[in-house]
């Protein structure tokens, strides 16, 4: 496994890099994109809730998986995911000033501005990540955020990661 | 009197007076190129302690998050100017006991890669001589001798340098260096700009290259002197396992992401990182990244300023970051 790594490696060194759409197209096929969301409980967690609730139509592509909070959400999370394979990742939680435990969305916006500029710089399209505020109340908000960010991804198709 | 007289003398004198229990410096190596961390117990012994521009070592290694061995020992230690700044951001966090230590600054003018001399000659190296500031003169073992300007040979980090001289010190060795004017230029990222303007996918396809070289041996964990938890490091985790025991490109640049957002807002890019990897990854190009992107967001150099905490340990309500 490790050997053939490594023959693909200098291969695509040496030859021309493909693009992203030719990319897209070969071996990921047509699947549907698989989203990872990160959401913290008590904002944008409800705030979906409020979105199916109230009916909204949004895309069937997003996993959502629940953090206490997104001062709890490690850069780790979202490299994760994408080295597991994922094709977009959303992080989203309370606005500035409304975290139930009143700061840890302040210290996270500092780290998530961070991730985001570093996940750009390994090669991930600025459409495949995405972080956010949405709070509970924010059903329709919280539609047009995933509605759009799936076109994104839609966009682009399925990922085909090579480093990361 | 020479930088290293003045090393030798400090250090014969806080173990005479029994301020330290060992004192920290740098000793000739094994090979010419070489040189290696001294840890001298006796006055008598100071003598092995030597500077010269080889001297690449970042000691504040050893004293990382008060685990020096014995735990209550007082140690004294050399640090250049880049390791000086290691150590403010440990002393900013509060993890090594500033009572304990006895720091001697040692201005530098730059110091030599070796690899880059080791790379000029298919022969071995008998004897690498600094004969007069700025020069060096390398013997092979056939006989050839060879000099080169010290700034051709310079370590990458040191062309883009702007601490000179120690930013805390209790005894400086010897006459500071010209200070370069920090307040009227900002830092030079220009090493990165290369690999900034490649596209997405030649941005993956280089990474994938390099990392899949990595044989995560741990060695720049180990050497970095700001990366504190490496007993119970993460990367290393079983149960749940984080990262993936398979070892390619994916995971070792997981491995190494983590590495790189566990010391945001310590890491000083002082590159021992990059000195220890030993199939020369060049990881400069993850942590002065880094570096940049947090100078172009909070204006903030880590560990310049002892009374500063390191950015991601605050926030400030009016931080203009997000939607």
């Amino acid at each position: 496994m490790a050997d053939t790594k490594t023959t693909q490696a200098s291969g695509a060194a040496s030859g021309a890099a493909p693009s992203t759409s030719a990319a897209a197209s070969g071996a990921a096929g047509d699947r549907p994109v698989k989203i990872v969301g990160i959401v913290c409980n008590w904002c944008s967690y409800a705030g979906a809730d409020t979105a199916g609730t109230g009916r909204f139509k949004q895309p069937p592509n997003l996993r959502l998986v629940r953090v206490p909070c997104t001062g709890r959400i490690d850069p780790l999370f979202a490299l994760k995911a994408f080295e597991k394979g994922a094709d977009g990742v959303l992080i989203s939680g309370c606005h500035p000033g409304d975290c139930h435990y009143s700061e840890g969305n302040y210290y996270a916006r500092r780290k998530f501005e961070l991730l985001e500029r570093m996940i750009h710089y390994l090669g991930i399209p600025k459409e495949r990540f995405k972080w956010t505020w949405v709070s509970a109340s924010e059903g329709q908000r919280w539609q047009q955020v995933v509605t759009d960010f799936v076109s994104g991804v839609e966009k682009l198709g399925p990922r085909e990661g090579r480093a990361l | 009197m020479s930088r290293q007289d003045h090393i030798r003398e400090f250090a014969a004198k806080a173990l005479a007076d029994g301020r330290v229990d060992y004192f920290i410096g740098w000793k000739k190596g094994h090979n010419a190129s070489e040189v290696i961390p001294a840890f001298v117990k006796d006055p008598a012994d100071v003598e092995q302690l030597i500077w010269n521009p080889l001297c690449h070592h970042n000691l504040v290694t050893f004293i990382k998050r008060n685990m020096p061995d014995p735990v209550d020992a007082k140690i004294g230690l050399c640090v250049k100017g880049c390791d000086s700044r290691t150590l403010v951001s440990l002393l900013q966090e509060e993890l090594v006991d500033k009572e304990k230590l006895y720091v001697v600054g040692v201005p530098c003018d730059g110091v030599v890669d070796r690899r880059k001399l080791e790379k000029e000659f298919a022969d071995e190296l008998v004897d690498v001589a600094f004969p007069e500031k700025g020069k060096v003169v390398v013997t092979t073992r056939k006989g050839e001798t060879k000099e080169f300007a010290q700034a051709e040979v310079l370590l990458d980090a040191c062309s883009h340098c702007r601490y000179p001289n120690a930013v805390y010190a209790d005894d400086v060795a010897g006459p500071l260096e010209t200070e370069p004017d920090r307040e009227g230029t900002k830092p030079d990222w220009s090493d990165i700009a290369d690999y900034e303007n490649l596209s997405d996918d030649e941005k993956q396809a280089t990474l994938e290259k390099v990392y899949s070289t990595c044989v995560r041996c741990f060695a720049c964990i180990h050497v970095c002197p700001v990366c504190v938890c490496w007993d119970k490091c993460v990367n290393r985790s079983r149960q749940p396992e984080l990262v993936a025991q398979k070892v390619g490109a994916k995971e070792n640049l997981l491995f190494q992401m983590i590495h790189m957002f566990h010391v945001a807002g310590r890491c000083t890019s002082c590159g021992a990182c990059d000195r220890a990897c030993p199939v020369e990854i060049p990881l400069h190009l993850l942590h002065r990244k880094m570096n940049k992107e947090i100078y172009d967001m909070f204006g903030f150099e880590p560990g310049t300023k002892l009374d500063e905490k390191p950015v991601f340990q605050l926030f400030d309500l009016n931080d203009q970051f997000g939607d």
